[in-house]
């Protein structure tokens, strides 16, 4: 070895891009659906339309933000929709009742927490594989909104509540404000603090995280406890937009996220995931539905092409990655 | 499928004149870099043909040409004057060339027979059902010249890895092999194990199978081969025969240069950093206690099995002793926690890389700050900067090859990982170092850096304990030996007292 190729390495070591590889190649994947749905309606690249899509897309971004932490550290959250049912009629019923809004929305985000950290505890603790531990999370949660319902939806939202989540900040739909500054904390945490370190370092090699030193029941509890309150999260969204908080919403809200998290570049094997990817990829699949509304597309055939659209990012992410 | 027959296998062993194989002017390229360029090896029916190198020197490579894995650039491989052309792994071994890898793959909790038929099943039933009686019975014929012992209905996790070997090897002769490829065979067999392979290689040799074999250990090469084909840097560097030379010889051919032999200084001092009282966990670590000093190497010898790997996890708080105490700096520490022993200045360097030291995907940075990104942060955000100074200069004092810490550490080769993983515990500022088999499966040159570094370390005062299976490297590096056997400590060798003979003697003691 040389010191001239010692020093161009050297140079290397110090440059690092802002974007990696594979958030380029979710990004490709976003413009030519943008030009493609832009050439099949005129409609579909004016301002307000685009501000639709991020409207649309804002709470699987936002489910899939958490997911993202989780599949990243090795796990999988499939009780997100069920969280999300069980925050929403928590809040809905306390602000029916009167209790000032401020403390609904944080009795909300503390019960997606505690659902999350049930989730991450049992993991984390009792050894159980996450797959399960939240398939019964599925039912679980589920059942509390239910039981705790009677199974009708909470109506009486207060409407300042309502003007809240439909009104506008900065120019766009609060919504798509909030879970921007969501995407920017979960950025942070994955790539700037030792906890978005520890998350890759347990989903890549949890017994070598460990044996360096790595605190990992505490990083897995972590990862469900983002999950969980970003569901409540969601959920605040969908409540202030319908009005009301009915206990079964939510309904497969994990596939869609996990869909988001995996065209964004997130391995299910753990260790790996984007959270610029995950975006970018909430707002592949809703700009997707919204260009096929636009062209009147069947909601079947609009199934159909979600699911092609997934099964091809995941070929092209296997025959790219092989390559390189 | 083709019956077994035997007479293929010992096609003409006497006509050493022509050879079995020959790979000519093999030449492969990976995007721009070149890994082989116009290698030959040639191998004669019924030799024993080592291949050696350094990492990085293009042996895996060329095997993998062989076997089928790659293609290459260019170049021919002949068998018994019959030009191929291998486009994949099967092709390979229909051709008559085996491969029994470093890492033996098999599916753990299938049986011996169902192992050696995986994709090649006996059937009955017009071809619908395995037949399974069928396959345990040839496999019991054929085990049955290698070792009795093995039960072929066995699930093949029950089989210690020498076993494990043989039923690759039970393998390679059903197959008619004509050219078995062996890649670091003995990287987890115990010595007399090593003997019970060696003598087999013979008998295979005895019968016209050719065989290459790679090793990294000079005295295997010796004991086993008789020719030896040394590459360095994807070039051929000599073809020699062993009865002419020495290990020296073929080491400096394989580095390019002479290593010097160096002798061993001691940086021990009287002072005690890491007291271990009574530590036990079940038979594998039986009521162990000892001193360690400051500026110490203290080196654990042992056979495979003899709890050294146990101990050292016990230390490190990795796994929960039954009973027993490690105090260090005078301190007690809490047992298995990882985090308790870490910060109170202890760092474990793996035996089982992959498995227990690497994050494979993330840069190097990210696996040298591992254990102590706390305290490269400000105010909960990491200072990535800081981490890329420092593991800069730390992994450039070890000559990290290549030097691009932003690189996933999975892509280095096994010595340069080592070296992240040593300067993960450097850049921790830990004083206490655990190294367990710091030199398996890495080459000559790599070696005598590790070795250097480990002498570094002490020089700098810090306490270091070394588990070596081989020998030499203890009587290179130790200051102190500890030998143990079935779990207990039975002995400690100083100074003069350290040697093989000594060492072996205690290791297979029973206490």
């Amino acid at each position: 070895m040389n010191n001239a190729t010692n020093a161009t390495q050297t140079a290397k070591a110090g440059f690092k891009l802002p974007f990696g590889m594979r958030d380029f190649g979710t990004f490709i994947g976003l413009v030519i659906i943008f030009a493609v749905f832009s050439w099949l309606s005129p409609v579909f690249f004016t301002g307000p339309n685009l501000i639709n899509i991020l409207q649309q897309s804002s709470i699987n971004a936002c489910i899939a933000l958490g997911m993202t932490l989780v599949i990243v550290s090795g796990g999988i959250d499939l009780s997100v929709g069920p969280i999300a049912a069980l925050s929403a009629v928590v809040a809905a019923s306390l602000m029916v009742a009167g209790v000032p809004i401020p403390l609904a929305v944080m009795a909300a985000l503390g019960a997606g927490a505690l659902c999350g950290l049930f989730n991450g505890a049992l993991i984390a603790y009792a050894g159980l594989q996450p797959f399960i531990v939240t398939l019964g999370g599925l039912s679980l949660y589920r059942a509390l909104s239910l039981i705790y319902t009677g199974g009708n939806p909470v109506y009486g939202i207060p409407p300042e509540f309502r003007a809240f989540t439909n009104g506008d900040t900065l120019g766009l739909p609060t919504p798509v404000v909030i879970v921007a500054v969501i995407a920017l904390i979960c950025w942070t945490v994955l790539n700037k603090t030792p906890l978005g370190e520890y998350f890759m370092a347990v989903g890549g090699n949890q017994e070598a995280a460990r044996i360096a030193g790595v605190p990992v029941a505490r990083t897995k509890i972590s990862a469900f406890v983002f999950s969980g309150v970003l569901a409540a999260v969601a959920a605040l969204i969908l409540v202030g937009r319908l009005g009301a908080a009915d206990p079964t919403l939510g309904n497969l809200w994990e596939l869609d996220a996990i869909a988001a998290a995996a065209i964004g570049g997130a391995s299910l094997m753990g260790g790996k995931g984007s959270i610029v990817g995950t975006v970018m990829g909430a707002v592949i699949l809703g700009s997707l539905r919204n260009g096929l509304t636009l062209m009147n597309v069947q909601a079947f055939y609009q199934l159909l092409a979600t699911g092609i659209i997934i099964i091809a990012a995941m070929l092209i992410d296997s025959a790219t990655r092989k390559s390189g | 499928m083709p019956d077994s027959t035997t007479n293929s296998i010992i096609a003409d062993p006497q006509n050493t004149s022509i050879d079995r194989l020959r790979l000519d002017g093999i030449s492969k390229r990976f995007s721009g870099h070149v890994a082989l360029n116009q290698v030959d090896l040639h191998v004669k029916p019924g030799e024993v043909h080592g291949l050696v190198g350094e990492n990085g020197a293009g042996k895996s490579t060329l095997l993998n040409i062989l076997s089928g894995v790659l293609s290459a650039d260019s170049g021919n491989i002949t068998i018994d004057g019959k030009v191929l052309n291998i486009k994949s792994p099967l092709q390979a071994r229909t051709n008559g060339i085996a491969m029994i890898h470093q890492e033996l793959q098999h599916v753990p909790e299938l049986s011996v027979a169902q192992n050696m038929f995986l994709g090649r099943s006996i059937t009955h039933m017009g071809g619908v059902l395995v037949n399974r009686k069928q396959q345990e019975r040839v496999a019991l014929e054929v085990l049955a010249t290698l070792d009795p012992d093995i039960n072929p209905s066995a699930p093949i996790r029950t089989l210690k890895v020498a076993q494990r070997q043989l039923i690759e090897i039970a393998r390679a002769l059903m197959e008619d092999a004509k050219v078995i490829a062996m890649d670091e065979p003995t990287s987890s067999l115990t010595p007399a194990e090593f003997q019970q392979l060696a003598r087999l290689i013979e008998d295979l040799a005895g019968r016209g199978v050719s065989i290459i074999y790679v090793s990294h250990k000079m005295n295997e090469i010796f004991e086993v081969c008789t020719r030896a084909t040394v590459l360095r840097d994807g070039q051929n560097i000599a073809v020699a025969t062993l009865a002419e030379t020495n290990a020296a010889g073929i080491t400096a051919s394989m580095v390019g240069r002479d290593l010097v032999e160096a002798t061993h200084i001691s940086h021990a001092t009287k002072d005690p950093i890491l007291e271990v009282t009574n530590l036990r966990r079940g038979k594998h670590v039986k009521d162990a206690s000892f001193t360690l000093h400051r500026g110490e190497v203290l080196g654990i010898a042992g056979l495979v099995g003899a709890g050294r790997t146990e101990l050292l996890r016990l230390i490190a708080g990795i796994d929960r002793p039954d009973a027993g105490t490690v105090h260090m700096h005078g301190k007690q520490v809490a047992s298995n926690d990882p985090r308790a022993a870490i910060s109170a200045g202890m760092g474990l360097l793996p035996e089982e890389r992959k498995r227990d030291g690497i994050i494979r995907d993330r840069p190097v940075t990210s696996n040298v700050a591992l254990p102590s990104f706390r305290l490269f942060s400000t105010l909960g955000l990491i200072r990535r900067k800081q981490i890329a100074a420092t593991s800069l200069e730390i992994l450039r004092d070890m000559d990290l090859r290549p030097l691009n810490i932003a690189k996933p550490i999975g892509t280095f080769s096994g010595g340069n990982q080592q070296k992240v993983i040593i300067g993960r515990w450097l850049a921790a500022s830990a004083d206490i170092m655990l190294f367990d088999e710091p030199t398996r499966g890495i080459d000559v040159g790599a070696k005598a850096e590790i070795y250097s570094l480990v002498e570094k370390l002490a020089a700098a005062g810090k306490a270091i304990i070394v588990v070596s299976s081989e020998m030499s490297e203890l009587i290179r590096l130790a200051d102190r030996v500890l030998v143990m056997s079935e779990g207990s400590i039975t002995g400690e060798l100083q100074g003069e007292k350290i040697n093989e003979g000594a060492m072996l003697e205690l290791a297979i003691a029973s206490a």
